[in-house]
């Protein structure tokens, strides 16, 4: 691909990411499953345990990352699909890759907007402080592209709303916070939870923001910042693999 | 390959073979077809017979199971790019963006298809004037009529000028005006030289708008031609309509015994008697309404409508709004009338 169609296709890609943005941040789904969720998840969490506030952010900020970047996929691209909306992108003179780029844009906005809520309290209202900015930073970036690229892999799931993605989608973020290291600290659990962790995209994304905020980290940040881009890539190709195979199908 | 002299090629759309299957079921069964540039060409078919499948695999949206499709010579899988440059898709349902304003829709369209900031402001206020739609540009779609929506659907297929336009059931479930606008829109853009796709499954659209006309049933094309050489190909099933003023039970059966009237069908309070000698049969109704003291209020001979083709080599009874209707002496129902 030449520079100038390169640049052609980023600029697209840019255009479909903020229709996104106006059209579908301040629907309820994208409230409720991007923003609702993690904060009363996080709420039964910590309210009535004797957790100081300052290792509590770090929880609030890898859920908030997690669920919002990885759900504005699976709400906008079923709904586009049921509107047939989603068929301009398909019928545009782009490629794939950069519809479903525009796509993962989105919810990597969405979530990094979000998650940088709870850093901006933490700051202001608790004093918890920035001790490796280049891993909180990364880190965060990193997620919110591996995560919306999640979604958009989930996306690609036949069915007619976001309901019937999101649905399936929550067997598997649900269980993954429960082997990530959110909870419970890697370095507290066993040996065989700290191996299935080190699996889990979410358990890299808490490590590097806990490596950002309060020095603390177990796999060290360049493991976690690799599992990250390799999660990310196996994401955005399983999911171009997933929307050919529906074309085929449709 | 058709090409013309000077080695331009002369088709707009190519189909070799074209072929769907969902999962066990052949919903498109290797068509191949050609549409030339600057035509208006019909797509014409039953509900289910592959019109949109069609539709779909032309333009990109989905990937045929077999067979290729041209665009302007370009290869709609491996020239994905440069064949949806050149066209523009109306689908058979308004995929406009509800909750944007119409002016938002058409510039979000222009940027889908990179065309420079103020290319595409120019094209998208010349299109909301051509339709009518200037004055309400910043209005949320989702408070437009369905005609408004359809109107700003065509008019977001055309951003970027495009060479081909497909429409797939442009006036399906619209309002007689919407759909006289739309169809006269339709041909002043013909008129300007672009090459026009139009799925339909009403016959009296596909009869007045196409110069030709592919017949698809069952995901085979039946038939392509012009509507008239299409309806000369049955020319023999001539028919004679007739609406008395008051009608007794036994007309349909009295009507059936008349010497050669091969079958009668009545459609609302009219018959229409087929037969291969309409001079006689036309003075065989007049002698029995006289002997039976019925007064005609309606007499007509029909030629052969696109219904009656479609029902000939489709065997589907397509619905009487597809059927052509003309008025003359009554109202008709089906059927060319004859120019006596």
């Amino acid at each position: 691909m030449s520079g100038r169609r390169l640049i052609r296709e980023a600029k697209v890609a840019w255009t479909i990411g903020i229709k996104d943005i106006r059209i579908y941040y301040a629907s309820p789904p994208s409230l409720m499953f991007g923003i609702l969720f993690p904060f009363s998840m996080f709420l039964s969490f910590v309210i009535g345990r004797n957790m100081p506030i300052t290792r509590a952010i770090p929880i609030l900020i890898a859920q908030t990352l997690f669920f919002a970047s990885s759900s504005i996929g699976p709400i906008t691209i079923p709904l586009e699909r049921r509107m047939q909306t989603f068929d301009r992108f398909l019928s545009a003179p782009v490629s794939l890759w950069t519809v479903l780029l525009g796509k993962t844009v989105a919810g990597f906005i969405y979530g990094i907007g979000i998650s940088v809520i709870p850093i901006a309290i933490g700051a202001v209202f608790f004093g918890s402080q920035i001790t490796d900015l280049l891993a909180l930073v990364s880190g965060m970036i990193l997620s919110a592209f591996a995560f919306a690229a999640m979604g958009i892999m989930f996306a690609s799931l036949p069915g007619q709303g976001p309901g019937q993605i999101l649905m399936p989608f929550n067997f598997v973020r649900i269980p993954l916070l429960f082997i990530s290291g959110v909870f419970i600290p890697v370095k507290d659990l066993p040996y065989w939870g700290q191996i299935a962790s080190m699996f889990s995209p979410l358990t890299h994304t808490i490590e590097l923001v806990r490596a950002g905020l309060d020095g603390e980290n177990f796999f060290g940040p360049l493991l976690s910042l690799s599992v990250l881009t390799i999660y990310f890539a196996v994401f955005v190709f399983v999911g171009i693999r997933f929307h050919i195979i529906n074309q085929k199908r449709e | 390959m058709k090409v013309e002299e000077n080695g331009m090629m002369n088709e707009a759309v190519r189909a070799k073979n074209l072929t769907k299957f969902y999962g066990k079921l052949c919903a498109v069964d290797h068509i191949s077809f050609e549409v030339e540039k600057g035509e208006v060409f019909g797509f014409l078919g039953p509900n289910g017979a592959g019109k949109t499948t069609t539709v779909r695999m032309l333009t990109g949206i989905s990937i045929p199971t077999e067979g290729t499709a041209e665009i302007m010579g370009y290869d709609i899988q491996r020239q994905s790019v440069e064949a949806k440059e050149l066209m523009g898709i109306v689908p058979d349902i308004s995929n406009v963006y509800n909750d944007l304003s119409a002016w938002n829709n058409l510039t979000f369209t222009g940027k889908l298809y990179s065309m420079p900031k103020a290319d595409r402001e120019i094209r998208a206020k010349e299109l909301l004037e051509l339709f009518g739609l200037y004055e309400r540009r910043d209005e949320k779609v989702e408070t437009y009529s369905r005609g408004m929506k359809r109107r700003i659907c065509i008019a977001m297929a055309l951003i970027n000028r495009s060479a081909i336009l497909f429409l797939d059931e442009p006036t399906s479930g619209l309002d007689v005006q919407s759909v006289l606008a739309i169809r006269k829109m339709i041909r002043q853009l013909n008129e300007n030289g672009l090459t026009i796709f139009l799925t339909t499954h009403n016959m009296e659209e596909a009869s007045q708008m196409c110069d030709r006309v592919a017949i698809i049933n069952r995901g085979k094309i039946v038939a392509i031609d012009s509507p008239e050489k299409l309806k000369r190909t049955i020319e023999s099933l001539q028919s004679i309509e007739v609406a008395f003023g008051k009608a007794t039970p036994t007309v349909s059966d009295d009507l059936k015994d008349l010497p050669n009237v091969n079958e009668v069908v009545k459609q609302g309070d009219k018959y229409r008697l087929f037969t291969d000698d309409p001079p006689m049969v036309l003075a065989k109704i007049w002698d029995y309404a006289t002997a039976n003291g019925l007064k005609i209020i309606t007499l007509n001979t029909l030629g052969p409508s696109l219904g009656d083709v479609f029902v000939k080599l489709t065997g589907i009874q397509p619905d009487e709004k597809g059927i052509e209707r003309r008025t003359g002496m009554g109202r008709g129902m089906g059927g060319r009338r004859r120019q006596n």
